[in-house]
């Protein structure tokens, strides 16, 4: 069975009046099984968000490839959007619609049939427990609200493949748990995640395989345990700074 | 290009558009009201001051007035807008401003065949309002006294008007009423109508682009499962229907405003007419209304969509809003002419398509030509704008500058990058 996720030697060079080429993310290849949580583990700047951009085909790679669910990012790029929900703290809501009306144009646009729209927008309103404020409007709600209707419109089309891209910045505690609890629901729903942090905490309790990102190159990829057993450290910050501090020596395993 | 994306897209634009204050103050309640108001508050104040002016009585000295037409010191004396003064210097009391003029009587130098016939001198100051209005009434009154006394005397001796005055010029003004009244509206509403289709398109330009920066919502816009040219098209529908909209609601109520307002300066000076614009026009409006809002909406989202801030795409658009306004000041001018020249310049081609049809005058081979140049207009900046949609750093708003700033660095480095 093909990975839903498959990425070959992909990089990212920007140009910068000051600086000139800046390779943002430098021949990376990783592929994410199906159903698993895939993490991407790095500090910022590493190359995570680029990484996760060039997926979902907001930018596009300079050179590599990239396949979701056998839809190159490049030339099938809304195949590649049709199967995929892209979540990031950095991005809003329309403020001005009603939570039911997002969720609504979400799954619409999305392409989710048209004759179930209806029953998915109210599966939705009821399992992330919005149904109080499903016909609020979104600038009226509490950011802990916003951020359930905000994972809410990114899986309105039920996609198979999600991405969280430093989904808990800016959050507090109990927001933050909020989301890794809805992360570690999808999962159960047979979703496959990709999911980025710096959080080394985050990483340890909701990946299943963990892709060590610095400087836009992949310094290891494994499970938490094969990791610990490479590199004979047991927590995942002691895991992190090993490779970080001696990048000559990657662990990659597929 | 998927009607059923771009429908769902517009409808979601638009729904977010009619619950902004800022987007429904601007293409739809500004129109309605704020050109009418101003006009009515114009009329007001125009009626206020001219009423004002009437009322102000005229300080005049005379000077030795003819004792044989001392009827026309009578006069002078019984005019509610005249007072009569003596000062001892008359010239220094006009340049002080407590005197407005002097009239000074002669006789006349050569011997005239009209006796007791005199040679008056105005003196007056012409940069004091009140001072050359007085000027103006006295050389209306000794006119008149003049002619009356010429007709007199005439009477008197048995000879005609048309026998002692040769030449004189008889007008004849072959237009109609409503003729008029369209020629007067042809002058007004073409720039009342432009200026709201740019007011309108404004906001939700800059909304659309900068806005959805600003918040935070173009990433998502970016991931959405449909092709960016739908994005773009129905976000481009968006601006055009709100500034098209903006623009007629705008055409309405100025028509209904003047109605009101230069009905009774119409029948003040006798001609008793309705306000209305000639139904034939309308298609020819709507069609050139239409243009200008495709066109407006076009420039002013590509011009904000270099803006990552509302107030960014502000600064960006504006002067765009100046640049449309200036052709309209020059085509205020009431000799200018539709020609083929003019037809070609956008822009100044829709508002001479405007005045004429408004005046019921349809010349087609030039609103043809308007029509063609204005739609290669709006596709050459969907062209700019679908190829400015392939440069990644625009799109992801990583990109902040000019147009001009925009093009010279791409022409340095290099081409668009595919999307």
């Amino acid at each position: 069975m093909t990975s839903p996720i498959t990425v070959r030697e992909l990089s990212k060079t920007f140009f910068d009046e000051g600086r000139g080429e800046i390779r943002a993310v430098n021949s990376i290849s990783f592929e994410c099984h199906e159903g698993e949580v895939f993490g991407l583990l790095g500090a910022n700047g590493a190359g995570k968000t680029t990484t996760l951009r060039m997926l979902s085909t907001i930018i596009t790679p300079s050179s590599g490839s990239a396949a979701v669910l056998n839809h190159d990012v490049v030339t099938e790029a809304e195949g590649v959007r049709r199967n995929l929900g892209f979540y990031s703290a950095s991005t809003a809501l329309y403020p001005r619609l009603t939570a039911r009306e997002t969720i609504d144009f979400f799954a619409r646009i999305n392409q989710y049939p048209a004759a179930r729209v209806d029953e998915r927008v109210n599966y939705l309103i009821e399992r992330f427990g919005i149904t109080k404020y499903a016909d609020s409007r979104v600038d009226r709600l509490s950011s802990g609200m916003k951020q359930k209707v905000s994972i809410a419109r990114t899986v309105a089309h039920d996609p198979r493949i999600v991405i969280f891209d430093e989904p808990t910045v800016g959050l507090d505690v109990l927001n933050a748990l909020e989301v890794q609890e809805s992360i570690r629901q999808l999962r159960t729903e047979g979703k496959t995640i990709i999911f980025s942090t710096h959080i080394m905490s985050e990483a340890e309790k909701l990946c299943d395989r963990i892709a060590i990102i610095h400087g836009g190159r992949i310094l290891a990829c494994d499970t938490l345990a094969n990791l610990r057993t490479s590199t004979g450290e047991h927590y995942l910050e002691d895991i992190f700074v090993h490779y970080v501090k001696d990048p000559s020596d990657p662990v990659i395993r597929k | 290009m998927n009607l059923r994306d771009i429908r769902i897209l517009y409808l979601r634009e638009l729904r977010s558009a009619l619950r902004d204050r800022t987007i429904v103050t601007g293409s739809i309640l500004v129109p309605i009201f704020l050109y009418p108001l101003i006009l009515w508050l114009a009329y007001a104040g125009f009626t206020f001051v001219s009423g004002q002016s009437a009322d102000l009585k005229s300080r005049v000295m005379l000077n030795e007035v003819p004792t044989a037409n001392i009827l026309l010191q009578q006069q002078f004396r019984s005019d509610a807008q005249i007072e009569l003064k003596t000062v001892r210097d008359p010239q220094l009391e006009i340049r002080n401003g407590t005197l407005d003029a002097l009239v000074e009587f002669f006789p006349e130098d050569n011997s005239s065949a009209i006796s007791a016939n005199f040679k008056a001198r105005i003196t007056y100051d012409e940069s004091r309002d009140r001072s050359d209005t007085a000027s103006s009434r006295i050389e209306q009154k000794i006119v008149e006294f003049r002619t009356k006394d010429l007709e007199r005397r005439a009477g008197q001796l048995g000879i005609s008007r048309a026998a002692y005055q040769d030449f004189w010029v008889e007008s004849s003004n072959v237009s109609s009423n409503l003729q008029m009244v369209q020629f007067v509206l042809g002058l007004m509403l073409p720039t009342f109508l432009l200026v709201m289709l740019a007011t309108g398109a404004m906001h939700p330009a800059i909304d659309s682009t900068a806005g959805e920066r600003e918040n935070s919502t173009w990433e998502t816009v970016m991931t959405l499962a449909t092709s960016r040219s739908n994005v773009l098209i129905a976000k481009y529908l968006y601006v055009a229907t709100m500034s098209f909209t903006a623009g007629l609601l705008n055409l309405m109520a100025m028509i209904f405003s003047l109605r009101a307002m230069l009905a009774p300066i119409f029948s003040r000076n006798g001609m008793d007419v309705s306000i209305s614009i000639p139904m034939e026009s309308i298609p020819v409006i709507l069609l050139g209304a239409l243009l200008m809002a495709l066109l407006v909406s076009a420039v002013m989202m590509i011009l904000a969509s270099f803006a990552r801030t509302f107030k960014e795409g502000q600064s960006m658009v504006s002067p765009f809003y100046v640049v449309i306004m200036i052709p309209m000041m020059f085509l205020s001018a009431p000799g200018m002419e539709f020609t083929v020249k003019l037809a070609l310049v956008p822009v100044m081609n829709v508002t001479m398509m405007f005045r004429e049809a408004i005046q019921g005058i349809y010349h087609w081979p030039l609103i043809g030509i308007t029509v063609a140049v204005e739609l290669a207009c709006i596709a050459a900046a969907m062209f700019i704008a679908t190829t400015l949609v392939k440069y990644e750093d625009l799109v992801t708003g990583t990109y902040s500058g000019s147009f001009l700033k925009f093009a010279l660095g791409q022409i340095k480095r290099r081409g668009p990058s595919p999307q």
